[in-house]
C-alpha cells in the first residue's frame, strides 16, 4: 500500500461515528447488490412457474418456496452478492463509486480476491466483538487480512494508472445491468398480460368507437340532458370551480403548514424539529394517497357529488403544496434574513419581511400549476362520486348499451375537456414564465 | 434633379399601421371590458337564480338584453372611470390641451362613442384613428406611461373595485355551482366511523396478495414508460422548433405538438376507459392508457428540452462538415442525455401513481382490488394495500428524486 498522504474523509476516519459513516457506502453498495441477487431469484422462481409448473404440474396452482429452503434462499443470495463484491466490478459498486484495490492501486490477483471473499465470513463476528477499536483507518477484517481496499474511485482520481476499460459486455456491472433490465421487461411483459394479438386483432372491432369519437355530439352541450339533469357546458364549469375552490382552500391552508414544514424556519431545536418532522410526515402521507380515494371517503362523508370531490381535491392539495411551497421556503436565500434579524427583529417579522417577498413568485407559480393538475383530476373524480364534467362522461359510457350515440356524446365530452385542459394550462403556462 | 422622381417619391407614405395599433388597443380595451362585465353578469346571475328562485342557472334576462347592458356599462365605464381594460392594456383617457375633464364632456364622449362603427370608415380613408368622440370632445385614450398622476389607493379605483366584486361573485357562485355544504361537513362525519373502526385494524392475511398487486402496478408502470421512452426519444427531435425547418419540417412540428398536446389533456382514466373497450379488462388496458399518456408527455418534457440546448456545439460540429445525423448524434444528444433521464424517471414516478387509481376503471393492478375493497366496504383490507401503495410512492418518490438530484 503507497503511504501517500490522503484527503478524502474516509481514508482517516477519527472517531467512531465517522468511521462508521465512510463505512456506508460500502454498505449501500452491499446491499443494492443482495437485493439485486435477491431479485434475480425471484424472477428466476416466477419463470420457473409460469413456464414449467404451471404448463406441466399443476395449471391452478403457484409454486411456492417451502419454509425449509427460505434460508438457502436468503444465504445464497448473500454469497452471490459478496462473491460479485470480491470478484467482479458490481452495480452496487459502480454507484456508489467504490472499487476494489491491490496494493499500488493495481488490480487484485484471484488469490487475494478469494482470501477477501473466505475472510469476509468472519469480519462481520470479528467486527462486532471490538467494533470501537476498529482499525483506524477504518478498514475491516477482510480488508486487512487480503491486503485489498475497497476504495472511494473520485477520491483518488489522479493517482490512478490509466487503463483501458473491458468492453461493457465483458464487465460484471454490464452483464448484471442487462440482466436485470432483460428480466423486469419479460416479467412486466408477462404479469402487465401484453397481447399484441388482442391490440391489433380487435382494432377492427374498436374502430366504431374512434369513428363516434371523432363525429361528437354536441346535443347537450348546452341544453341539459333530461335523465342526466345536467349539461356538459355546466358539468365542465363543475369541474373548474372544484378546481378553483380545491386549490384556493388548499394554498389558504397550505400557506401557513409550509413554514412549519421548512428547516430553516424551524431551527434546530427539539420542539422545531418535532413540529418539522410532524408536518412533513403529514405532507408525506397525504400526498401518496390520491384524491380520488379521497373522494371515496368524503362521498361516504358529505354524500355524492362535487362538494366530497373538493373536499378531496383540497386535502390533496393542502399535501403538495405545502411540501412545494416549504421546500421553496427551505431554499432561500438567508442573507436578508440575517440582515433583518441583525436588527432585533422577532421570529415572525423576520419571516414577514425576509422569507415572504423572497417567495411569492414561486408560491403563485406553484399554486397555478396546482390548479392545472386539479383542473385534470377534476375531470375523472367523478368515477367516485365527486361530481364535474367526469359524472356526464361515465353517465354516457355506462348507457352505451341504451343510447346508440352514447360514444359520439362520450366524443363530445371528450372534446370539451380536451379545450379546457389544454387552454388552462397555455394560460397557465404563460403566467407562470411571466411570474418567475 | 427632383423632376426625376415621381410625385409620391418625396410625400410620405401613408402610416396605416400607427392608425390600425390605435384602433387595435382601444378594440382590446373594449373587448376585456365586456368579457370581464359578462362574466360578473353570469355570476350575480346564477347567485340571485339560487337565492330568489332556488334554481341553478346562469340566465336571467334574454341574451341580446344582456349584451346591450354589457356594451352600454363598457362604454359609461371607459369614459367615466378607468376600465378594466384600461388597466390591463395600459390606457388612459386624457385631454389632448392638458385640462381637467369635466363630466359633461364625458357624457358627449359616451354618446358619440355610438358612431364607432362609422369611424371605423374613415380609418380606411385617413389612415389616422381619430373617431367622432375623440374629434368633438378633443379627448383621446393614450397609454398610461404617458400620464403623470398621482396614483389612487386601490379601493378608489373602478377597475379595482371590479375585481374585488369578480373574486367575491366567483367565490360564492363556485361554493354554489360545487354545492359547498359545510352542514355536512361537520355534522355527518359519524357516517365514516365505520370506515375509520376498520382502517385502525388493517387484514395482514392479504399482504402476500397485495404485495403480487403491488408488483403489477410497478411492472405496469415500468413497461408502459420504457416503451413510451423508445416512442418519445425519437418524436421529441421532431416536435423541437429548432430542428424542424423548412416547410416539411414545420409541417411535422406542427402535427406531432398538436397531437401531442391533445392525447396529454386526456387523463390516462380515459385513455382506459378507451382501452378497456378495446382489448378488454385486465392490465394490458392500464399499460396502453399509461403508455399513450406518457408518449405525449414525455415527447413534450424532451422538445422543450431540445429547444432549449447550447447552438454552439452544434455548430461547431456541422463546421467540420458533419452530416444532419452526426450533428445530432454528436452536437445534441451529449446534452440532452441527463435531462431525458431525470424526466424518464419523473415520468416513472407519476406512472406509478397513475397505475394506482387506473385500476378504477379496470386497469388491473392493485388500484383494481382496492376500489373493488372500497365498494364492498372492506375498509381494513383496503387499508393493506392503500398502505402497500404509500409505501411504494413514498419509495419512489425519494429514490426517483435523489437520482434526479444527482443527474441534475
Amino acid at each position: 500500500m503507497a503511504k501517500r498522504p490522503r484527503k478524502s474523509r474516509s481514508a482517516k476516519p477519527d472517531t467512531f461515528l465517522q468511521r462508521v459513516a465512510a463505512l456506508k457506502p460500502r454498505l449501500y453498495a452491499f446491499l443494492l447488490d443482495w437485493g439485486s441477487w435477491g431479485y434475480i431469484a425471484y424472477c428466476f422462481m416466477y419463470l420457473l412457474n409460469r413456464y414449467w409448473y404451471v404448463r406441466h404440474v399443476n395449471f391452478y396452482g403457484t409454486l411456492a418456496v417451502p419454509a425449509w429452503a427460505w434460508p438457502i434462499v436468503v444465504v445464497g443470495t448473500l454469497e452471490l452478492a459478496v462473491l460479485s463484491h470480491a470478484f467482479g466490478h458490481s452495480v452496487g459498486l459502480s454507484l456508489f463509486g467504490l472499487k476494489l484495490f491491490g496494493p499500488d492501486y493495481r488490480a487484485s490477483s484471484w488469490q487475494v480476491r478469494l482470501r477477501r471473499y473466505l475472510w469476509w465470513h468472519l469480519a462481520l463476528p470479528l467486527q462486532a466483538l471490538s467494533l470501537r477499536k476498529a482499525h483506524p483507518k477504518g478498514l475491516l477484517v477482510h480488508d486487512v487480512r487480503s491486503e485489498s481496499r475497497m476504495l472511494v474511485v473520485a477520491d483518488i482520481q489522479e493517482e490512478l494508472p490509466v487503463v483501458k476499460p473491458r468492453k461493457w459486455y465483458l464487465t460484471h456491472r454490464g452483464l448484471m445491468t442487462v440482466a436485470l433490465i432483460g428480466l423486469t421487461f419479460w416479467l412486466g411483459w408477462m404479469t402487465t398480460q401484453i397481447n399484441l394479438g388482442t391490440l391489433f386483432g380487435r382494432a377492427s372491432k374498436s374502430a366504431y368507437l374512434w369513428k363516434a369519437l371523432v363525429t361528437p355530439d354536441f346535443e347537450h352541450f348546452v341544453t341539459p340532458d333530461p335523465q342526466l339533469r345536467d349539461s356538459i357546458m355546466g358539468g365542465i364549469l363543475e369541474s373548474i370551480y372544484m378546481a378553483l375552490l380545491a386549490t384556493l382552500l388548499g394554498g389558504v391552508i397550505a400557506f401557513p403548514l409550509s413554514f412549519l414544514g421548512a428547516r430553516n424556519i424551524m431551527g434546530f431545536s427539539r420542539a422545531g424539529w418535532l413540529v418539522f418532522s410532524l408536518t412533513r410526515g403529514f405532507f408525506n402521507i397525504f400526498r401518496s394517497i390520491e384524491s380520488i380515494l379521497w373522494a371515496v371517503v368524503f362521498a361516504v362523508w358529505v354524500g355524492f357529488g362535487p362538494f366530497a370531490g373538493v373536499l378531496a381535491l383540497t386535502l390533496h392539495t393542502i399535501a403538495a403544496l405545502g411540501k412545494l411551497y416549504s421546500e421553496q421556503v427551505e431554499s432561500i436565500d438567508p442573507g436578508p434574513l440575517e440582515a433583518i434579524a441583525a436588527t432585533g427583529a422577532r421570529r415572525w417579522q423576520v419571516v414577514l419581511y425576509g422569507v415572504i417577498p423572497q417567495i411569492v413568485p414561486s408560491y403563485l407559480a406553484f399554486t397555478l400549476y396546482r390548479w392545472d393538475i386539479n383542473v385534470r383530476m377534476s375531470t375523472v373524480i367523478a368515477l367516485v362520486g365527486g361530481g364535474g364534467i367526469g359524472r356526464i362522461l361515465f353517465y354516457y359510457k355506462n348507457e352505451v348499451g341504451r343510447l346508440s350515440n352514447a360514444w359520439n356524446q362520450v366524443g363530445a365530452v371528450i372534446v370539451v375537456i380536451v379545450a379546457v385542459v389544454w387552454f388552462l394550462d397555455y394560460i397557465s403556462g404563460r403566467i407562470r414564465e411571466k411570474i418567475t | 434633379m427632383k423632376d426625376r422622381y415621381y410625385a409620391g417619391f418625396m410625400t410620405d407614405k401613408p402610416t396605416w399601421s400607427e392608425g390600425l395599433a390605435a384602433f387595435r388597443k382601444q378594440a382590446l380595451v373594449l373587448i376585456a371590458d365586456i368579457i370581464a362585465l359578462i362574466y360578473l353578469w353570469f355570476m350575480v346571475s346564477y347567485t340571485w337564480n339560487y337565492f330568489a328562485h332556488h334554481t341553478r342557472s346562469f340566465a336571467t334576462l334574454p341574451w341580446w338584453v344582456m349584451l346591450i347592458v354589457v356594451v352600454e356599462a363598457a362604454a359609461l365605464w371607459q369614459n367615466y372611470g378607468v376600465s378594466i381594460g384600461m388597466k390591463l392594456v395600459g390606457q388612459r383617457l386624457v385631454d389632448s390641451a392638458g385640462r381637467r375633464i369635466s363630466p359633461d364632456k364625458r357624457a358627449l364622449r359616451f354618446l358619440l362613442w355610438h358612431l364607432t362603427p362609422l369611424a371605423i370608415i374613415s380609418l380606411a380613408i385617413t389612415t389616422e384613428w381619430k373617431p367622432w368622440h375623440d374629434r368633438v370632445t378633443e379627448l383621446t385614450m393614450v397609454g398610461s406611461d404617458r400620464v403623470e398622476l398621482a396614483p389612487r389607493p386601490w379601493y378608489r379605483c373602478s377597475w379595482s373595485i371590479a375585481v374585488v366584486l369578480i373574486c367575491l361573485s366567483t367565490l360564492i357562485a363556485a361554493m354554489l355551482i360545487t354545492r359547498v355544504d359545510l352542514h355536512a361537513l361537520f355534522s355527518q362525519a359519524s357516517k365514516t366511523r365505520r370506515i375509520w373502526g376498520q382502517v385502525v385494524r388493517p387484514d395482514w392475511s392479504l399482504l402476500g396478495k397485495g404485495v403480487r398487486l403491488l408488483l403489477v402496478t410497478v411492472f405496469m408502470a415500468f413497461v408502459a414508460t420504457l416503451f413510451g421512452v423508445v416512442v418519445a426519444a425519437p418524436l421529441s427531435f421532431l416536435a423541437a422548433r429548432n430542428l424542424t425547418q423548412g416547410l416539411v419540417g414545420r409541417t411535422v412540428y406542427t402535427i406531432v405538438r398538436v397531437t401531442m398536446s391533445i392525447v396529454r389533456s386526456i387523463e390516462p382514466i380515459i385513455w382506459a376507459i378507451i382501452f378497456v373497450v378495446w382489448v378488454r379488462l385486465g392490465a394490458f388496458p392500464g399499460v396502453l392508457a399509461l403508455f399513450v399518456h406518457s408518449v405525449a408527455d414525455l415527447t413534450k418534457l424532451y422538445s422543450e428540452r431540445l429547444e432549449s440546448i447550447d447552438p454552439g456545439p452544434v455548430e461547431a460540429i456541422r463546421a467540420t462538415g458533419a452530416n444532419r445525423f452526426q450533428v445530432i448524434l454528436y452536437g445534441v444528444v451529449p446534452q440532452i442525455i441527463n435531462p431525458y433521464l431525470s424526466f424518464t424517471l419523473y415520468r416513472w414516478d407519476i406512472n406509478v401513481r397513475m397505475a394506482t387509481i387506473i385500476g378504477i376503471v379496470g386497469g388491473g393492478g392493485i388500484g383494481q382490488s382496492l376500489i373493488q375493497y372500497t365498494r364492498v366496504w372492506d375498509w381494513s383490507a383496503a387499508t393493506v394495500m392503500m398502505l402497500l401503495i404509500m409505501v411504494v410512492v413514498w419509495l419512489m418518490d425519494y429514490t426517483s428524486s435523489r437520482l434526479r438530484a444527482r443527474l441534475g
